[in-house]
């Protein structure tokens, strides 16, 4: 393979694990403020 | 020392042990009761870039205190796990994140949305009101208890409340005071 | 005396039986309860060695003593291993109230040089008394908060 297969190779590696971060990330960030519903 | 934090301030911020001198967790979500007035707990994630949701929580009776830069327990097994917590805290209502909420007179009218919770720290966690982004433009704080109902999607409060509308938290402090004088509340 | 851990940082370490060269400090660990000098870390990496403070035979301002070469041990646990690798080190650790506000970095702790017990913990130009520091681990040294240390 030439050097142009590699390079698409390493960008595809790249995107898949920065999109990997990306969604992890996001499902931790939480951040929400919530009322209770009963009386207290 | 009593200090006004919002919500968004407290998100994120390390759960460090008197004793140990250790960030055993971070906070997830605010959780608080609208009727009492103050912060009933908060879920966690674990410390770590990549690291998920925590089995653990903490209710507002194992948090020894809450400043600009930690929330300081005891010690590690002041974390509760979920099976031991009380059931909002455990199981929160995430359907009701008031981040967001029209905020709403009983007359109808709409003040804006809802942007921050903010909360007194160094005392019993109380709730003194919200932030919000103006109908008009710009911030505003509203005081508690200023809600006659909330659910996930609007904050119901009296007519009155129009006239309660801080700029700052300055601003909050004052009108909280003035607030129930008016509504004939302690 | 009062000496300084970072002043002793570097200090040659001699055996009082044989005058022999055992090392030199890289840094000393405390008992955060009893607010003293555990022990003296000396060397680093794979040939570190501890003495308790108990095997001292005088902490002097130009070499510390040891009592005997067969004092020194290399660390028990995982505890004393971390600690060993200056994870627990109170120098340079950040400090934090027991309110949850942090109160800067500790630039530098002093201690009486003949009974190992702490004296101020140094942060910016204000010296905590060390009657303050209520735990340390590998994230914070944790302060009692004073209205007076506050910014």
């Amino acid at each position: 393979m030439g050097p142009i297969g590699w390079l698409i190779i390493v960008v595809i590696v790249v995107v898949v694990a920065a999109a990997a971060v990306v969604v992890v990330r996001r499902r931790r960030r939480g951040g929400s403020v919530i009322a209770t519903k009963d009386k207290r | 020392m009593k200090l006004l934090m919002t919500a968004s301030q407290i998100h994120g911020l390390p759960v460090v042990t008197v004793r140990g001198g250790e960030d055993v967790a971070e906070v997830r979500d605010v959780i608080y009761s609208p009727e009492a007035g103050r912060l009933v707990g908060v879920t966690l994630n674990k410390r770590g870039f990549l690291a998920g949701r925590s089995r653990e929580v903490l209710p507002a009776e194992a948090i020894h205190a809450i400043g600009q830069h930690a929330v300081m327990v005891l010690e590690e097994s002041s974390l509760v796990a979920r099976d031991d917590a009380p059931d909002e805290v455990a199981h929160p209502a995430t359907e009701r994140d008031v981040l967001g909420n029209d905020v709403l007179t009983e007359g109808g009218t709409s003040l804006g949305t809802v942007s921050d919770l903010v909360l007194l720290v160094g005392g019993s966690g109380e709730v003194v009101g919200y932030q919000i982004d103006k109908a008009g433009g710009g911030q505003g704080y509203i005081p508690l208890p200023a809600q006659l109902s909330v659910s996930g999607v609007a904050l119901v409060v009296p007519n009155i409340t129009e006239e309660f509308v801080a700029d700052d938290l300055v601003g909050l402090g004052a009108s909280v005071d003035d607030f129930r004088a008016r509504l004939g509340l302690k | 005396m009062s000496e300084s851990f970072r002043g002793c940082r570097g200090r040659k370490v001699i055996s009082r039986a044989s005058a022999s060269d055992l090392g030199v400090v890289s840094h000393l660990l405390v008992d955060t309860q009893r607010r003293q000098v555990a022990a003296v870390v000396i060397g680093s990496g794979r040939k570190t060695q501890l003495v308790d403070w108990g095997g001292l035979s005088g902490f002097g301002p130009d070499a510390v003593m040891v009592a005997d070469e067969a004092a020194l041990r290399p660390p028990g646990d995982d505890g004393e291993r971390a600690a060993a690798d200056g994870k627990l080190e109170l120098v340079g650790k950040k400090a934090l109230s027991d309110r949850g506000n942090e109160l800067g970095k500790i630039d530098d702790v002093t201690f009486d040089a003949d009974t190992g017990t702490l004296e101020d913990l140094i942060i910016g130009d204000r010296r905590i008394p060390a009657g303050s520091l209520l735990g340390c681990g590998s994230y914070a040294a944790v302060l009692e908060e004073r209205q007076e240390d506050l910014g």
